[in-house]
């Protein structure tokens, strides 16, 4: 949060790729609907959450998310969003997302909605499995400590969100998958085969 | 004889940081209101609810409760009550002389550990 003041040589911020970076982010939330409104807590928790899921999904801001006592979280995006307040309310960017960023930013939108508690599971379950590399029941029982105070649907339903964004199933996966649904599919088949006799 | 002057000038080092603790408040020494004020002054002006300090923080009511009203009285800290999804929640946030005292502590600390601040 703070600047290096013991530097022997100040060194200057690069004003364009500061401005670059939070102009990007009010793009997302331009596609995404999101009004934002700095005095609403709410507002401030979809704010960091939307970012650290974009974060953790490979789309690079420039707000790297680290783990804090509210979960995954970019101190230089709370600057921002404060020295840029009216920029963010008022969602004036120069800034436009590739055809790909809208496709995320889509998906993004689709699966969580402007939802903070599911966001706030999702990025957190996210940080912890993608970050952290816990495996996934570990994951849940780290979310389950840091946000007791959701219950266990709210969770269950944050991780699944997560789970939908995050994770795009490999070949591996699908082939366990198709292993796994096979012996159904065959069973229900031989069922069809026996009632036409 | 070159380790007496190693020593010497080690013992001279230390008083001297010793000596700058003079400026720094003794009652932040405490590790909950260490862990609070690091905690809180990462996140600026966004502040942290009492649910999340202590589920993170992982203390109790009592403790957390007190420590807090002893950094809210020393003025490094303001809460507020919010509306989160429909619940009423309790807002810490840092003040600036809450930051300033952070960041004094913080640079002494690493000075008196020796990591390089």
């Amino acid at each position: 949060m703070e600047e290096n003041t013991d530097l022997a040589v100040p060194v200057p911020p690069l004003r364009s790729m500061t401005m670059e970076k939070y102009k990007k982010v009010i793009a997302f939330f331009k596609e995404l609907g999101f009004r934002f409104d700095v005095s609403k807590f709410d507002d401030r928790l979809i704010a960091q959450k939307l970012v650290c899921l974009l974060d953790i999904r490979g789309i690079d801001l420039g707000y790297s998310c680290s783990l804090y006592v509210r979960g995954p979280y970019s101190p230089d995006l709370t600057l921002d969003l404060y020295a840029f307040t009216r920029e963010f309310e008022t969602l004036e960017t120069g800034s436009r997302l590739t055809p790909q960023e809208k496709e995320v930013t889509g998906e993004l939108g689709r699966i969580f909605g402007l939802k903070p508690v599911s966001l706030e599971v999702g990025a957190t379950y996210g940080y912890y499995t993608l970050r952290q590399g816990s495996d996934p029941l570990e994951a849940v029982r780290q979310v389950k400590q840091l946000k007791p105070f959701y219950s266990e649907a709210q969770i269950a339903l944050g991780v699944s969100k997560a789970k939908q964004f995050l994770f795009t199933p490999t070949e591996k996966d699908l082939e366990a998958l198709k292993e796994e649904t096979g012996i159904w599919q065959r069973a229900s088949l031989t069922s069809l085969e026996h009632r036409d006799e | 004889m070159q380790q007496t002057r190693d020593d010497t000038r080690m013992q001279n080092d230390i008083l001297s940081i010793f000596a700058e603790s003079e400026g720094l408040n003794a009652k932040v020494f405490s590790l909950v209101r260490l862990k609070l004020l690091a905690s809180l002054a990462a996140l600026g002006p966004d502040g942290a609810t009492y649910r999340e300090l202590k589920a993170a923080l992982d203390i109790n009511d009592g403790v957390l409760f007190a420590n807090l009203n002893v950094l809210k009285d020393m003025g490094y800290l303001t809460s507020e009550k919010i509306t989160s999804e429909g619940k009423e929640l309790e807002l810490y946030t840092i003040t600036p002389e809450g930051q300033a005292e952070w960041k004094r502590t913080r640079t002494w600390l690493c000075r008196f550990l020796r990591c390089g601040a």
